[in-house]
């Protein structure tokens, strides 16, 4: 269930994310594969981090875990000090709207709405007050100022995934996760929306986790982990692109990579 | 190409199912009445039996055949639709349009032949038993013998097979000309429906009131008025669906989905309309006949109640029909969102508020499909009342109309709201990476 323990009124935990022992599963007894394993991290607020491993290492499932898209088998995920585990899809779902963004490789908008109607859709859909002016500054912050009444299909990917982060950033939640935002851009494209989650975190004290395969990504990152068939196998702090594809490389010398 | 077409039928045979039980009902109801014109045809049938025989698989046979036409095409429609993803892969893949024509066609025709052959042994079962029913009120002589010939075959295979080849055709065409908005054609057609249908169910007036076949024109008009009715509705819903008075997330999340897809309800809209237009039209013209028959004098014998029962038993079988086709469509293009539906839960949408944006579209699908039914089957039962009674309309009173749009209702909002539901079991984030 969710319970709110851990946060003391006036206080602002500094921790945004923490998971202890979160252990995940797919399949049935004779196919199983586990996703994670045993994973315990501890994010402090204001931080970018980005995660790195072999395709299969379980990425995205930690993400989705962390995010409450999926539902841990074991362990437990706390965002902002609140535990987030069990609870029904209803009740996941109201306390992502206010504490969780997500970015997903595929943007994910709605074909039906137009730039400004997808960005305050979370808004909406939880009843809150729209705030123009607020959303017309993110609109313009993410460079889309001009194209308020176009739709995803008339956009190009870099702009598509620049609508998902201003959608991710209207709700002000404290913890936004991306799982290869840059995965389907040019590099042009790809830095503006590093620049953006960067900035996400400077300006606005937001915490990012992200997901990326491409060493420069993960160098905007304040630090990269390292995830291998399911375990967290190693971090590193002001990460450089050519250190991460140094340590990228030996990841994958010890541990075979699933395919 | 034709093998690559029945490759993929057999790779992902669920997408076919639709299209399928479609094709398979209506061959089977096209080839039960026309057996008919078979049996009358055979040897040493008398010369009444087989004019009471030819009646039935004209009349009803007719019109059931211009519904089961345009059933089939409008299941394939959405079907087709539905696969512009795939299309767009194929294409970006190097396929030429021709080649995606081909491909689908062949597999749009290689799913109705197989649908009309598994129709003929629960076609000729059918045939059987409504010779037994003609045979029981008496229009029939015992001694008839029941046979399934050419007639039946051929009609129901070549129906069957021209309205899903024709239909994916068109369907086709569009989706590979995705640039040139799709609107001429579509106009001409709505009009030539709307003009023929009118056409029709005036015709009604040249007919006299003891005319055996009286019932068939005013029935091709209703079937014509609702095709042109589904295929305009999407156009005038567009210009309430501002002033509905819908709030919340759910009626906000509705109101700009049917506004952005108001040319894919016409999808659902049809079946919709052709269900409350036939049955209000064919239930109503029946019951005025069966009064007129009670009212000519003639003393109630048993053969006329059976008559009354034969009639009523014909006309249900083409009502529910068209109830069956309205729930297989509204299945198809419900499941079909799933993904639509994961990521409007990913944006933050409770699974309460996914229905609940269902519920409101279904509401106003409902209100409209109703609304033009009735229209479509009142401009069949004014003129045959008119004909047949001097009166304007049927006096038999609401009771049957509001069963139908009862039946209506429900049907839409079981159908969408239970399909919906299945698909919100699958986890969100499994929802969108599907490959529909
Ligand atoms: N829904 C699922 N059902 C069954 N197995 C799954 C499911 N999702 C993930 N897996 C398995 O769990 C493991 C981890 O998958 P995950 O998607 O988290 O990897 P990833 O690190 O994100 O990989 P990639 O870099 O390719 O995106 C893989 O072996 C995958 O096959
Ligand atoms: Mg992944």
């Amino acid at each position: 269930m969710l319970s709110r323990t851990q946060r003391p009124p006036n206080t602002t935990p500094t921790e945004a994310l923490r998971l202890v022992k979160v252990t995940k599963t797919y399949g049935t007894a004779d196919s199983k594969v586990t996703a994670l394993e045993d994973v315990t991290l501890s994010l402090p607020r204001g931080t970018f981090t980005a995660v790195m491993g072999p395709s299969g290492s379980g990425k995205s499932t930690l993400l989705q875990c962390a995010a409450g898209l999926d539902a841990p088998d074991t362990g437990i995920v706390m965002v902002d000090g609140t535990e987030m585990t069990g609870g029904t899809e209803a009740q996941l779902t109201k306390f992502r709207r206010t504490r969780i963004g997500f970015v997903f490789q595929q943007y994910n908008l709605l074909d039906t709405l137009t730039v400004a109607q997808n960005t305050i859709l979370p808004l909406k859909l939880a009843r809150r007050r729209v705030n123009r002016k607020r959303v017309e500054e993110i609109l313009t912050a993410v460079g889309l100022e001009g194209r308020l009444g176009h739709r995803p299909d008339q956009l190009s990917g870099g702009q598509r995934q620049r609508v998902a982060i201003a959608r991710a950033l209207v709700t002000e939640p404290s913890v936004i996760f991306a799982d290869e935002p840059t995965g389907a851009l040019d590099t042009r494209s790809a830095r503006e929306v590093l620049h953006l989650l960067q900035e996400a975190v400077r300006i606005h004290d937001r915490t990012v986790v992200m997901v990326t395969h491409d060493p420069v990504a993960a160098s905007y990152a304040d630090a990269v982990l390292f995830l291998a068939d399911g375990r967290l196998v190693g971090e590193m702090r002001r990460p450089t692109a050519d250190a991460v594809a140094e340590r990228l490389a030996h990841l994958g010398d010890d541990v075979p990579a699933g395919v | 190409m034709l093998a690559l077409a029945m490759r993929s039928i057999r790779q992902r045979p669920g997408r076919f199912t639709a299209t399928l039980l479609s094709a398979f009902l209506g061959a089977t109801i096209i080839m039960t009445f026309n057996s008919m014109h078979d049996t009358a045809g055979a040897n040493g049938v008398d010369a009444t039996s087989a004019e009471t025989l030819s009646t039935a698989a004209g009349v009803v046979g007719g019109y059931g055949t211009l519904l089961v036409f345009f059933a089939i095409a409008s299941t394939l429609t959405v079907n087709v639709r539905q696969r512009t993803a795939e299309i767009d892969l194929l294409r970006s893949s190097g396929a030429t349009p021709t080649q995606i024509k081909r491909m689908i066609v062949g597999e749009s025709v290689a799913v109705a032949l197989l649908a009309a052959l598994l129709a003929i042994a629960p076609a000729m079962l059918g045939g059987h038993a409504l010779l037994s029913l003609f045979q029981d009120s008496g229009q029939v002589a015992d001694s008839v013998d029941y046979s399934f010939g050419p007639v039946a075959l051929m009609s129901g295979i070549s129906i069957t097979l021209l309205a899903s080849a024709g239909a994916a055709f068109l369907a086709v065409r569009r989706a590979t000309r995705r640039r040139q908005p799709a609107g001429k054609g579509r106009k001409f057609f709505t009009y030539a429906a709307l003009a023929l249908g009118g056409l029709a169910a005036c015709s009604t007036f040249a007919f006299s009131a003891t005319d055996p076949a009286l019932m068939a024109p005013p029935a091709y008009g209703a079937i014509l008025l609702a095709i042109g009715f589904a295929l305009l509705s999407p156009k005038l819903l567009l210009a309430v669906l501002d002033r509905l008075p819908f709030s919340g997330p759910s009626g906000y999340l509705a109101v700009r989905n049917m506004r952005q897809r108001a040319a894919q309800l016409s999808g659902v809209l049809m079946p919709l309309i052709l269900f409350t237009g036939m049955a209000t039209a064919t239930l109503y013209m029946q019951a005025v006949e069966n009064d007129a028959i009670d009212a000519s004098g003639v003393p109630k014998s048993i053969d006329a109640k059976n008559l009354e029962t034969l009639n009523l038993t014909v006309v249900g079988i083409i009502v529910v029909f068209s109830c069956i086709m309205l729930i297989n469509s509204l299945y198809a293009a419900t499941t079909y969102r799933s993904r639509e539906f994961g990521q409007q839960r990913l944006a933050g949408a409770t699974p309460g508020q996914v229905l609940g944006m269902v519920g409101v579209e279904s509401l106003v699908v409902t209100a409209t499909g109703v609304f033009f039914g009735t229209a479509a089957g009142l401009a069949g039962i004014i003129p045959f009342t008119v004909v047949r009674t001097d009166s304007l309309l049927p006096d038999q009173g609401l009771g049957t109309w509001l069963a139908i749009v009862a039946t209506a209702t429900a049907a839409t909002f079981v159908t969408s709201l239970a399909t919906a539901r299945c698909t919100l079991r699958t986890p969100a984030v499994g929802a969108v990476t599907l490959v529909a």
